[in-house]
């Protein structure tokens, strides 16, 4: 059965929707079939190995190396899983103030899907540090044209999913981020505060 | 639709070709690596050098704040007791980064070293940067004195200096109401000239306190007072010159003086050293502490506190 699945090649649409039009990538995702779920969560982990992989091309080869592909990468997939639900909650919550229905099953499997072209950073990464051509610079500079592509995967997706304006899903995608980063400011402001409050009393 | 598929599976068999690429390219140039250990600090024991430290002025009383590890002359004095309380300790190291300090700080010190020596704990001496007057006199108790070649020292003399303000007063039109029991209650006063009896007086506790710098000295270092005299005016000197005029006993470091003491005290080169700071932060800290403490204006200058403050120091 799963052999079948896997023969029909009907998984590799939703890496190639994603690439190709989030729209798309968000029908198939909405057909379910087959189911998209935990399939998603294959990108996150795609896209990690690439991470860990590119970041050692640049730097010092050690024998740590080992460990980072193993047990690193073990810890920076559950991370980022871990973010991504974060991440869909929040977009979900912001969906359902703007008057949409909540579904954040299906949001997790777009924001995953929405992960790979990341994966490409390797190759990207690759290339100039073969070369040798500021490769530390490429990396940074590819990094953030694959994060702004994945972004835009995310908010199509998510304009198609609840068939809104992409300005107002731009607004639904930053929310979490602009959340989050002002909840970590306060605890952060409260932490010193209290911090310095109890080295001078 | 089944090309785009065929295309896109193409795609992640290039993005699992390049990561095995990377894993075989990663893992042919790792570096070779120095042996790596966890740096654990195991609990020393056995017989050893403890560690004593003197830094900046001497006094007893020091000011103390959340950022600096204070350490006035009582301070070292715990620290020596519980290095003379403690079995293990065969020999201490005295390292002295100090200009010198007030006599009678300076004195309990120099009474508190002798007492190790009695107690049969060799006492090594390890000058710093600088180990001048109450800095060195407190050497001088020691059984061994070791000292960099560029060390400072010597400087052996008593000084008591107050500002004499008059003339600022007068400018000002300010005038101090002064009521006291006795004609020299207020001597060192600086809000006019010192009479001649007040400067005969000052002097006399300057020349007492002196004779007994001289005998200290003589009787830590096992000289004659003759000896020391005609370098005892008060002149700064290297390592090198105090070598030569026999204030210590040799030339090294902080390393060479454990050695030394290690030796005196016929321990294995592999005995333990206790030291009392163990941590980068606490040393860094302990310099601070030192390199703010008692070189402001008005400590030195106008502090009311130090009038009749006589000092075994190198002023600069």
């Amino acid at each position: 059965m799963i052999i079948a699945k896997i023969r029909s090649l009907l998984w590799a649409d939703f890496f190639l929707y994603s690439l190709v039009d989030p729209r798309l990538l968000y029908r198939q995702i909405g057909k379910n079939d087959p189911r998209p779920f935990l399939l998603s969560f294959t990108v996150p982990a795609i896209s990690t190995i690439s991470g860990i992989l590119a970041l050692s091309l640049l730097g010092k080869q050690t024998s740590f190396f080992f460990t980072k592909i193993t047990y690193g990468w073990i810890l920076l997939f559950i991370w980022e899983s871990f973010k991504i639900v974060i991440l869909a909650a929040l977009m979900d919550m912001a969906c359902q103030f703007q008057g949409s229905r909540g579904n954040i099953r299906e949001m997790v499997s777009l924001l995953n899907f929405s992960l790979f072209p990341q994966a490409f950073i390797l190759p990207t990464s690759m290339i100039f540090s073969i070369i040798n051509f500021a490769p530390v610079f490429m990396f940074v500079l590819f990094s953030l044209v694959l994060f702004v592509w994945s972004a835009w995967i995310a908010v199509i997706g998510i304009s198609e999913m609840h068939s809104i304006q992409a300005g107002r899903t731009v607004l639904i995608f930053i929310f979490p981020y602009l959340f989050i980063s002002v909840v970590f400011f306060f605890m952060g402001l409260l932490s010193l505060i209290s911090l310095v409050s109890y080295i001078t009393t | 639709m089944d090309r785009n598929r065929k295309i896109l599976i193409s795609i992640l068999a290039m993005l699992v070709l390049t990561a095995v690429i990377a894993i075989v390219h990663v893992s042919l140039t790792i570096q070779e690596e120095k042996s790596f250990s966890l740096s654990v600090n195991v609990p020393q024991f056995g017989p050893g050098v403890g560690i004593a430290r003197v830094e900046g002025p001497i006094g007893f009383s020091v000011d103390k704040s959340p950022f600096s590890m204070a350490r006035g002359s009582e301070d070292l004095i715990n620290r020596l007791d519980d290095l003379e309380k403690d079995s293990n300790i065969k020999a201490v190291v005295l390292r002295i980064n100090s200009p010198g300090g007030t006599v009678a700080a300076t004195q309990e010190i120099y009474q508190k070293i002798w007492k190790l020596r009695k107690k049969n704990i060799v006492v090594v001496a390890s000058m710093g940067e600088v180990a001048a007057s109450g800095g060195y006199y407190i050497a001088s108790a020691c059984n061994h004195i070791i000292a960099n070649q560029g060390t400072l020292t010597g400087s052996i003399g008593v000084i008591a200096a107050s500002p004499n303000l008059k003339g600022l007063l007068d400018r000002f039109g300010i005038k101090m109401n002064v009521i006291k029991s006795g004609k020299f209650k207020d001597s060192m006063a600086f809000h006019r000239e010192m009479r001649d009896d007040e400067r005969e007086l000052i002097q006399q506790l300057i020349d007492i306190s002196y004779e007994k710098f001289i005998k200290d000295i003589a009787l830590g270092r096992n000289m004659n007072e003759s000896d020391i005299r005609p370098v005892a005016d008060g002149r700064v000197m290297t390592g090198e010159t105090a070598m030569k005029y026999k204030l210590i006993d040799g030339i090294g470091t902080f390393e060479d003086a454990v050695d030394r003491a290690r030796q005196l005290a016929e321990l294995p080169a592999s005995s333990p050293v206790y030291d009392e700071m163990k941590t980068p932060l606490e040393q860094l800290l302990f310099s601070v502490n030192g390199m703010f403490r008692g070189n402001g204006l008005i400590q030195n200058g106008l502090s009311m506190d130090d009038y009749y403050r006589l000092e075994y120091r190198l002023l600069p």
